[in-house]
C-alpha cells in the first residue's frame, strides 16, 4: 500500500509538473472564459456602436397583386432581421442580385398564396419559408373571410383565437438533459482516449528506456499498474474539474448577460444525483479503459508500436460512443441495443449514463449495471497487472495475444 | 548471511530455461555468476529477486524460505536505464522510497552516494544531460542507496573508463567488507577473478561447475609447468613431445606424473637460464571456455 501511494504520488507529480498538461488545462480554461465572457463583451461593443440598418442583410420582395406599402410592411414586420425591399424588377435581375451578393434572398409572390423563394446558399436553419407561409396564409385567410362577408376586424379576431395546454412530464425532459449528457459523453470520450493513450505511452516509455528493469525489481506490478492508472484518472478528473469549474465560475460572473439561454441554463442546472452518477460512471469507465491501455502498452517494445497496438481498444470504445451518440440524437435512448450496451462494461459508462439522464431507468437496472462494471474494473485491473508483469519483460517484436495469455497463466506454474 | 538456490527450474512456454540450478552465496564475499549469452543468468537473477517465481526449487536466505518483505535487493541491471527526462535527485529519491526508505533517509543516502561517487554537481540536472559513464554511476546509486542485504551487479564495469572502474572497484570492495552478499554477473573475467571467491558457470540452464574459485583451480591436474626463459628454443627441443608454447611466449610442459614436477623444476632451473618457473593453474577464462563453451552433447 505504501508502495502504491509512492507510485501514485510520483506519477501524479509527473502529470502536474508536465508543461503540456498544465498548458492545455490553462488554455482550455481561457477558452471557456472567453466563451462565457462573450455575451458581456458583445453587449459592451454593440452598446457603443448601435447596429446600422445598412448592416442588415437585404430581402427582396416582388409581388403581382398587392399594394407595395401593405406587402412591404407585412414582410418587414415579420422579418425584423432583414432589410425588406420591395422591387418590381424581373426574375433574372433578382437572381443576379442574390448571386452577386447585393441581396441575400428574395420572395417572388405569384398571387393565390403561391410564392418562389430565391436564396444563394440554403442554410440548414433557414426558416424564412415557414415565416413567409404563415404570413401569407394569414393575409389570404383575412382576404377570403372579408370576401365571405366578415369585417376585417372579425376576421382578425377569429384568426387570433389560441388554445392553451400544459405538459406534465413524469419522467425525464430529454431536451433539458440532452446538452449535459452530450457534454459528459464527449468529455468521457476525449479524456479516455487521451489519457488511455498517455498511460500506454508512459508504460512503453519506461519499457523502452529500460527503467522498467529497475522498476520491476523495486515494486510489485500490481502497485505499478494501479498507481499509474489511478494517477492518470486523478489527473484527468483534475483537468475536467478545472475546465468545468472555470466554466461554472465564469458563467456565474456573466449569468445576467446570458439571459434566459435555455441550453446554457440546462447545463448548469444538473441535478445532484445525476452529477453523482456522472462521476461514478466517469471514474469506472476511465479505469476500465486505462487498465487495458496500460496492459497493451506493456506489451509494446517500441513507442511506434503503441498506435497499432491500442487500435482494438480504441475501436471498441469508438463503437460504443457511436451507438450512444446515434441513439441520443435519434431521441430514443431505450432501444434494445442501448439496453444491451448499458450492461456491457465497455459501453455501460456511456450507455447507462445516457439512459439515466434522458430516460427512466429502474433502480435495480442501474445497480446491476454498476455492479457488473465494478467487478469488471477489478478483474481487468488484476489481469492488466498480470499482463504488465509478463509484458514488460518481453522485448523484441510485439508479442501475440496468445503468447501473452500463455505467459501470464503459464507463469503461475 | 547466506543466499542459497536449490534445484531451480523455470521454463517459458515450451522452452526450458533453467534446469536445476543450485548454488550458495555468502555475505562478506562476492559470488560470480557466469555463462554465455542465453545461458539463463538473467532469469536466475530475476527469480532470486522474485520478479517471477520458479517452476520448481526454492530460494533460501539463512536456510529459510526467503521473505521478500525483509530481505532487500540492490540491482544494477545489464540493460541500464532510468528516466532520461527527470531530475537525477528526484528519481533517485523515488527509487529509494520504492525500496522502503522514508523521504528523509532517502535524501540523506542519495546525498552521501552522490558525494561518494563525485556526482554532487549533477544532483539537479536531468539524467539525459550526463555522459554514459556518469549515467551508470547514477544507476549504481539506485542499487546501493537503500543499503540492501544482497547486491546484484550485472556487467557493472562495462562502459566505465579506467578511473571510474577503479572507483567502482573501491565501492564494491567496501560493500563486500560491510558483509553484504554481492552477486556478480559479467563476461569480463579479470574483474570476476579479482573479486569473486566463489563462482557458478551456467550452461544451457544447468550449473556446469560451481564452488570456490581456488578449489576449482586446484582441481585441475597439477602436472603442467609454466616456464619463462631466454632459452625457449632449447627447452622446447628437449621436451618436444610434451611442450607447447602459449600466446605470451611462455612454454607449457606437460608431465606424465604430477609427482615428478618438483624434480623436473629443479632439473630445468639447473640446466637452463630460467626467469620464472611455476605449476600451471588455469585462469578463469580457461575454466569459462571449458565449461561454458561446450554444449550438452560435447561434454
Amino acid at each position: 500500500m505504501k508502495q502504491f501511494k509512492r507510485i501514485l504520488v510520483f506519477e501524479l507529480g509527473n502529470y502536474l509538473k508536465n508543461k503540456v498538461f498544465v498548458g492545455v488545462t490553462v488554455f482550455l480554461a481561457v477558452v471557456i472564459a472567453a466563451v462565457m465572457f462573450f455575451p458581456r463583451i458583445k453587449a459592451a461593443v454593440s452598446s457603443n456602436e448601435p447596429r446600422q440598418s445598412a448592416d442588415k442583410p437585404i430581402m427582396l420582395v416582388a409581388a403581382e397583386n398587392m399594394s407595395d406599402a401593405d406587402m412591404q410592411n407585412a414582410f418587414a414586420s415579420v422579418f425584423g432581421e432583414y432589410e425588406v425591399k420591395y422591387t418590381d424588377e424581373g426574375i433574372d435581375s433578382i437572381k443576379n442580385q442574390i448571386t452577386g451578393g447585393a441581396a441575400e434572398c428574395a420572395f417572388v409572390l405569384h398571387g393565390n398564396g403561391a410564392y418562389t423563394y430565391y436564396v444563394n446558399n440554403l442554410s440548414m436553419y433557414d426558416t424564412n419559408t415557414e415565416t413567409a407561409e404563415a404570413l401569407l396564409s394569414g393575409i389570404r385567410q383575412v382576404v377570403e373571410m372579408t370576401r365571405a362577408g366578415l369585417t376585417a376586424e372579425d376576421a382578425q379576431s377569429i384568426l387570433s383565437i389560441r388554445v392553451g395546454g400544459e405538459t406534465v412530464n413524469l419522467g425525464k425532459d430529454q431536451m433539458q438533459n440532452f446538452f449535459y449528457t452530450y457534454i459528459m459523453i464527449f468529455a468521457l470520450y476525449m479524456v479516455i482516449l487521451l489519457y488511455g493513450q498517455m498511460v500506454a505511452t508512459n508504460v512503453a516509455t519506461e519499457k523502452s528506456s529500460r527503467a522498467m528493469e529497475l522498476l520491476i525489481t523495486s515494486a510489485r506490478p500490481a502497485s505499478m499498474m494501479f498507481g499509474k492508472v489511478i494517477a492518470s484518472c486523478i489527473a484527468g478528473l483534475t483537468q475536467l474539474a478545472v475546465v468545468f469549474g472555470s466554466a461554472l465560475v465564469f458563467y456565474n460572473l456573466n449569468s445576467k448577460y446570458w439571459g434566459d439561454n435555455p441550453i446554457i441554463r440546462s447545463i448548469f442546472d444538473m441535478p445532484t444525483d445525476l452529477f453523482a452518477y456522472m462521476l461514478l460512471f466517469f471514474v469506472l469507465g476511465f479505469l476500465i479503459y486505462a487498465f487495458m491501455f496500460g496492459a497493451v502498452g506493456s506489451t509494446a517494445s517500441k513507442l511506434e508500436d503503441i498506435n497499432t497496438s491500442v487500435m482494438p481498444i480504441t475501436l471498441l470504445f469508438i463503437g460504443g460512443f457511436l451507438v450512444v451518440m446515434l441513439s441520443m440524437t435519434s431521441g430514443n435512448v431505450d432501444t434494445a441495443l442501448m439496453k444491451v450496451c448499458s450492461y456491457i462494461p465497455f459501453t455501460s459508462p456511456m450507455a447507462m449514463f445516457t439512459r439515466l439522464a434522458m430516460s427512466t431507468v429502474k433502480w435495480y437496472e442501474t445497480a446491476v449495471s454498476v455492479a457488473i462494471l465494478i467487478c469488471s474494473v477489478v478483474v481487468i485491473g488484476i489481469a492488466a497487472a498480470k499482463i504488465y508483469r509478463v509484458g514488460v519483460l518481453m522485448y523484441g517484436t510485439t508479442p501475440r495475444i496468445g503468447n501473452v495469455i500463455k505467459a501470464v497463466f503459464g507463469s503461475k506454474k | 548471511m547466506i543466499l542459497e538456490l536449490q534445484d531451480i527450474y523455470k521454463s517459458f512456454g515450451e522452452k526450458q530455461v533453467l534446469r536445476g540450478i543450485s548454488f550458495k552465496a555468502e555475505g562478506g564475499k562476492a559470488f560470480g555468476l557466469l555463462g554465455r549469452n542465453g545461458a539463463g543468468k538473467t532469469t536466475t537473477l530475476r527469480i532470486i529477486m522474485n520478479v517471477f517465481g520458479a517452476a520448481g526449487g526454492q530460494v533460501l536466505f539463512d536456510s529459510e524460505q526467503i521473505d521478500y518483505n525483509k530481505v532487500h535487493f540492490g540491482y544494477l541491471p545489464e540493460e541500464r536505464g532510468l528516466y532520461p527526462k527527470k531530475k537525477i535527485s528526484e528519481q533517485l529519491i523515488y527509487f529509494a522510497m520504492l525500496k522502503g526508505m522514508t523521504r528523509k533517509d532517502a535524501i540523506r543516502a542519495i546525498d552521501y552516494w552522490l558525494e561518494r561517487l563525485g556526482m554532487t554537481e549533477y544532483r539537479d540536472k536531468r539524467l539525459d544531460t550526463l555522459s554514459k559513464g556518469n549515467q551508470q554511476k547514477i544507476q549504481l546509486i539506485t542499487a546501493l542507496a537503500h543499503d540492501p542485504e544482497i547486491v546484484i551487479l550485472d556487467e557493472p564495469f562495462s562502459g566505465l573508463d579506467p578511473v571510474n572502474a577503479l572507483l567502482l572497484k573501491d565501492v564494491v570492495k567496501e560493500t563486500i567488507a560491510k558483509g553484504k552478499i554481492v552477486l556478480f554477473s559479467s563476461h569480463q573475467m579479470n574483474y570476476i577473478e579479482e573479486f569473486c571467491d566463489s563462482i557458478a558457470i551456467l550452461n544451457s540452464g544447468k550449473i556446469a561447475i560451481a564452488g570456490e574459485l581456488t578449489e576449482i583451480k586446484h582441481s585441475y591436474p597439477r602436472n603442467r609447468l609454466v616456464v619463462k626463459s631466454r632459452q625457449n628454443a632449447e627447452i622446447a627441443r628437449a621436451y618436444a613431445a610434451s611442450c607447447t608454447q602459449a600466446e605470451n611466449g611462455e612454454l607449457i610442459i606437460t608431465l606424465e606424473d604430477a609427482k615428478s614436477k618438483q624434480n623436473e623444476m629443479q632439473k630445468l632451473s639447473g640446466s637452463y637460464d630460467i626467469d620464472e618457473i611455476r605449476v600451471f593453474e588455469p585462469t578463469l577464462n580457461d575454466i569459462f571456455v571449458e565449461y561454458a563453451g561446450q554444449t550438452d552433447a560435447q561434454r
